[in-house]
């Protein structure tokens, strides 16, 4: 689903990842783990081509990202569910709004939309605020508006960078638990975290980089 | 591109930041309504000075002791002419009938003069599309070779002056019509310029999920088209109302102001342009859209 072969990513400064290699099949559920500034991000980036590799092949979902157009770019992106940090939802829209703008991005008829927001909703148990706006849930609940908006698309694959990073500690168990719920309904997760709780004997592959490299590939 | 959804995230922000756009829409009205108000002036002083020309006549001067057949020809040959819509014979005992007449008290001037020594001379009324600079000079060079022709006289000064006066005003008129283009054009910019950089983060949520170049671009599009529709539409109504209301009135009771032409199937273009200039000032202002 999602292959790396010996990709390498400069930056005027410093290189962000040396000849780094793996593959992740279909289905899997991996972390990638590794302190900051160790090349977490700019992985995910070259996946969903925010960044585009120096050296090296980056497959995803059969697609060999040096070889798209621009104009191809949001197509692949359609295949991915995103989950960032920092939530990025819309707060001028309220719960059911902000799950629902990744269908309407992709054309889904209005019908169907609202069964498919409620769905999603329903499975990170957030259906009753779906009236509510973003500004007035808890930083964990605004994490799993932003799994819904992820999950809502049935994508192959979700990036998720640091999803536990701006919640309590308690919460984090809960969302990786949604992200295995999710898992076992057949979509490849890729999940960055500098949290080793997450992954501690969770019996999923890890991956851990350090300065660019891939120092181990391991299941915890 | 041009979704339900699309015109809702439009109606939206123009409904959110409806300050902004309103205050757009007045500044683009007031753009259009001067642009309109001087391309009005251009067209009737253009009309004017096009009407003028109907006074315009060509005198030609015969040689003396032409024979009356001599003269026959001469007349016969101007007529024929494809530019010449009259042509009156001037015997030289008339001309000086007429400068008499004219000099009155001061035609003492003429006593003493064994005889006339006016020349016979044809006026001549050119059609009025060869009524121009250019072509009129060379009329003139062509009825100089016909023979018996002495001299050739029509007003070059006069219509020098007018082409002068007529390049002008349509050339002064134009450079500030496209001023007033150019200042629509940045309204609309700068107003979806703004709109665009207040949405920033959302629009790259939007590219995250998968949006396509259309589907960013549209709901600003529309905005534009709306804000520069808008303001076109405000402008007209302004125009209706400056004629209507005072032109018209004025007409009542100043005849001069009959004469004005009104193009009243050009204003109607007013919100078509505001349209049209909204969508560009907007393409602009949202410029290329990268991944």
């Amino acid at each position: 689903m999602i292959q790396f072969q010996n990709v390498s990513k400069h930056y005027e400064n410093h290189t962000a990842l040396r000849s780094l290699s793996f593959l992740i099949d279909k289905g899997e559920m991996v972390f990638v783990t590794g302190p900051s500034g160790s090349g977490k991000t700019t992985m995910l980036k070259l996946i969903y081509l925010a960044e585009r590799q120096d050296e090296g092949n980056v497959t995803v979902a059969g697609h060999e990202t040096a070889k798209l157009k621009e104009s191809s770019i949001p197509m692949l992106r359609r295949n991915i569910g995103f989950v960032f940090q920092d939530f990025r939802l819309l707060h001028n829209r309220d719960v059911f709004e902000n799950v629902a703008i990744a269908l309407r991005i992709r054309g889904t008829h209005e019908k169907d939309i609202k069964a498919r927001v409620f769905d999603s909703l329903k499975l990170v148990t957030l259906r009753h605020k779906s009236d509510s706006y973003p500004d007035a849930l808890s930083g964990g609940e605004q994490q799993r508006v932003a799994i819904a908006r992820a999950v809502v698309t049935e994508p192959t694959v979700i990036l998720a960078d640091e999803p536990t990073g701006n919640i309590d500690p308690d919460l984090s168990a809960g969302i990786i638990r949604i992200f295995k719920d999710i898992n076992a309904k057949g979509t490849t997760i890729l999940i960055a975290t500098h949290n080793r709780d997450l992954f501690r004997d969770s019996g999923k592959r890890v991956l851990r980089l350090d300065s660019g490299n891939l120092v181990s590939d391991e299941v915890q | 591109m041009l979704t339900p959804f699309a015109f809702r995230l439009a109606a939206q922000s123009l409904l959110h930041e409806k300050w902004i756009n309103l205050l757009s829409v007045l500044t683009i009205a007031v753009c259009f309504l001067v642009m309109a108000m001087t391309a009005f002036a251009v067209y009737n002083i253009d009309l004017a000075t096009k009407k003028l020309p109907e006074k315009f006549s060509m005198m030609v001067y015969l040689k003396d002791n032409l024979s009356h057949e001599d003269l026959k020809n001469v007349v016969e040959a101007l007529r024929k002419e494809n530019v010449v819509e009259n042509v009156k014979f001037i015997p030289k005992d008339d001309s000086i009938k007429e400068l008499r007449s004219f000099l009155k008290n001061t035609s003492f001037v003429l006593e003493g003069l064994e005889e006339n020594p006016l020349p016979d001379s044809v006026e001549i009324k050119l059609s009025k599309e060869s009524i121009a600079l250019d072509s009129v000079k060379k009329i003139a060079e062509k009825f100089k070779g016909i023979k018996g022709v002495d001299e050739v006289e029509y007003g070059e000064q006069f219509l020098t002056s007018l082409n002068s006066v007529k390049i002008g005003i349509k050339t002064l008129g134009t450079a500030f019509i496209i001023i007033m283009f150019g200042g629509i054009l940045f309204v609309c910019y700068s107003t979806v310029k703004i709109l665009f950089y207040r949405k920033n983060r959302e629009m790259e949520t939007f590219k995250l999920l998968g949006a396509t170049k259309g589907f960013i671009r549209a709901p600003f599009l529309i905005e534009g088209a709306t804000i520069g529709f808008f303001g076109g539409l405000l402008s007209l109504a302004g125009v209706l109302i400056f004629y209507y209301s005072i032109i018209l009135r004025l007409s009542l009771t100043i005849p001069l102001f009959k004469s004005i032409a009104f193009p009243a199937n050009a204003v109607l273009l007013l919100p078509v342009l505001g349209f049209v200039l909204g969508i560009t000032g907007a393409l602009i202002a949202i410029g290329r859209i990268r991944y």
